[in-house]
């Protein structure tokens, strides 16, 4: 957060905004989760972050995204996964702090959606250089986090207080490395040689 | 710690949860990867056939250079040792006639520079048709392909025919002579190396689609030999013919007949394309 507004002017355009807001929300709720003692408050709360996580970054992919089916398939997914997850919170907790099933989908979704643009980076003649994009760190860090910790809010439900304070540290690794490759992102100079002409991008490939 | 719990005996979650992180992690590591190794061979490949088709740019640019140097070249011999001689012959009759005071002597030497004069003019009338001949311009393609054909088979050497099934509309006058000049370049090369006794050429429009098809019973070529020949610093004319039809974005193919016993060479124009050049002019 506090390198987005440092360069604002490198993040004000191409929807990184929407990623500030995210960090901003991500940091709250782990404030908020310190006061909080109840597990049925602290579902409500998880539960609650993963809806606007997932919103957030579905939004931010959706904005990056050129294809129109891909654009298609990522509102249909929101569609599907939003109601579902309203449901589980307003289902309530089951005695668990953790809602593992809205969480896991969470993260097979944005999973496939990351996989979907780094596809259309793949297939796209016009991008030379994809790691010289803002976007492509966003995109990557959310793809590295979501996948490490995808097995973790799977199996998150069957996980004792005990397991539970042992494992969760992966998911705190992981969340360190996504907020590092979010401030190489917004740290990042918005790159004109990510879109050149073949022979300035790549002298050095003969 | 992670690691110690999961190797403990029963923790089957634990292993599951550490087996399928290492697996999720490995494999998204495994993805960007592979996304940019993959990138960078795309490139490499792209930077190789832009560099291919640089060459051949520059053969064609070459072989149009070269193309026009020999035209030039031609023209100045022409000029040279037809008109230059004929001029100066001209010259000398009638510095006769300043120091010849004979009037019979005189009116024989201006007859005799007057004929000159006439035969130098149709002989510079031959070079300028030749530049640009007068029944394309005035009658078009159809007229001008008709024209040259009967003056092959006026020679007497070869049988010519040509036939316009559907030239009711004639293109721009720029293409038809960029067509006219390829249909040229195609003939000159059936006279001077196929050794046959007929050339037929129709014409047919299918869509949006203008074909123009040679047909003769000599020696040709096929689409292999003209790739070949187009890659190397031999077949000018080829290169010329290529070049000509880039202008036009048409295509040519030569192949064989299906009884093996002609060639076909076919001309591909889109009508589209030919509006569309039309409307940036």
């Amino acid at each position: 957060m506090i390198f987005f507004v440092c360069f604002l002017k490198r993040n004000r355009h191409g929807g990184f905004w929407v990623i500030f807001f995210y960090c901003l929300i991500s940091f709250l709720t782990d404030n908020i989760y310190r006061y909080l003692h109840q597990p049925v408050n602290r579902f409500y709360l998880y539960s609650g972050f993963t809806i606007c996580e997932f919103l957030f970054i579905s939004l931010f992919i959706y904005l990056s995204l050129k294809t129109k089916l891909l654009r298609i398939i990522i509102l249909t997914g929101g569609l599907i996964f939003c109601p579902i997850a309203i449901i589980n919170l307003l289902h309530g907790s089951d005695g668990s702090f953790f809602d593992s099933l809205s969480a896991s989908s969470e993260s097979i979704l944005l999973i496939i959606y990351s996989i979907f643009f780094l596809y259309e980076q793949l297939t796209d003649q016009t991008v030379i250089y994809v790691y010289n994009q803002k976007r492509f760190w966003i995109v990557l860090a959310v793809l590295l986090y979501f996948a490490s910790t995808l097995f973790l809010f799977i199996e998150a439900a069957t996980l004792t207080k005990a397991e539970y304070n042992n494992y969760w540290p992966i998911n705190n690794i992981f969340n360190i490395l996504k907020n590092i490759l979010f401030s190489i992102a917004f740290i990042m100079k918005k790159s004109d040689k990510a879109h050149q002409s073949l022979d300035t991008a790549y002298p050095d490939i003969q | 710690m992670i690691i110690l719990e999961v190797t403990s005996p029963g923790s089957s979650v634990s292993l599951v949860l550490f087996f399928g992180t290492i697996g999720m992690l490995a494999l998204t590591i495994g993805l960007i990867v592979f996304i940019i190794f993959h990138q960078r061979k795309v490139i490499r490949y792209q930077l190789r056939l832009q560099r291919m088709e640089q060459d051949q740019q520059k053969l064609l640019l070459n072989a149009s250079i070269r193309l026009q140097e020999e035209e030039r070249q031609r023209i100045a011999a022409d000029l040279h040792d037809d008109a230059g001689p004929l001029l100066a012959t001209a010259r000398l009759y009638l510095n006769e006639n300043l120091v010849n005071l004979d009037k019979t002597t005189q009116l024989q030497s201006i007859y005799n520079a007057k004929q000159i004069i006439d035969d130098t003019i149709q002989l510079i009338r031959n070079i300028s048709h030749s530049l640009m001949p007068p029944t394309l311009k005035n009658f078009g393609l159809e007229s001008a392909v008709n024209d040259l054909f009967q003056k092959i088979s006026g020679s007497g050497s070869m049988n010519a025919s040509s036939r316009f099934h559907d030239y009711r509309e004639r293109l721009q006058a720029e293409n038809e002579l960029i067509i006219f000049r390829v249909i040229q370049e195609l003939v000159n090369n059936i006279l001077k190396h196929s050794n046959a006794s007929f050339i037929h050429l129709t014409q047919n429009t299918s869509g949006n689609k203008f074909f123009i098809r040679l047909h003769h019973d000599g020696r040709g070529i096929t689409q292999n030999d003209f790739n070949k020949l187009n890659k190397s610093n031999v077949g000018l004319g080829l290169k010329n013919i290529q070049s000509r039809l880039k202008v036009l974005h048409g295509k040519i193919f030569f192949e064989k007949d299906m009884s093996q016993t002609y060639y076909k060479v076919t001309i591909e124009l889109v009508k589209e394309e030919e509006d569309k050049l039309q409307e940036q002019e």
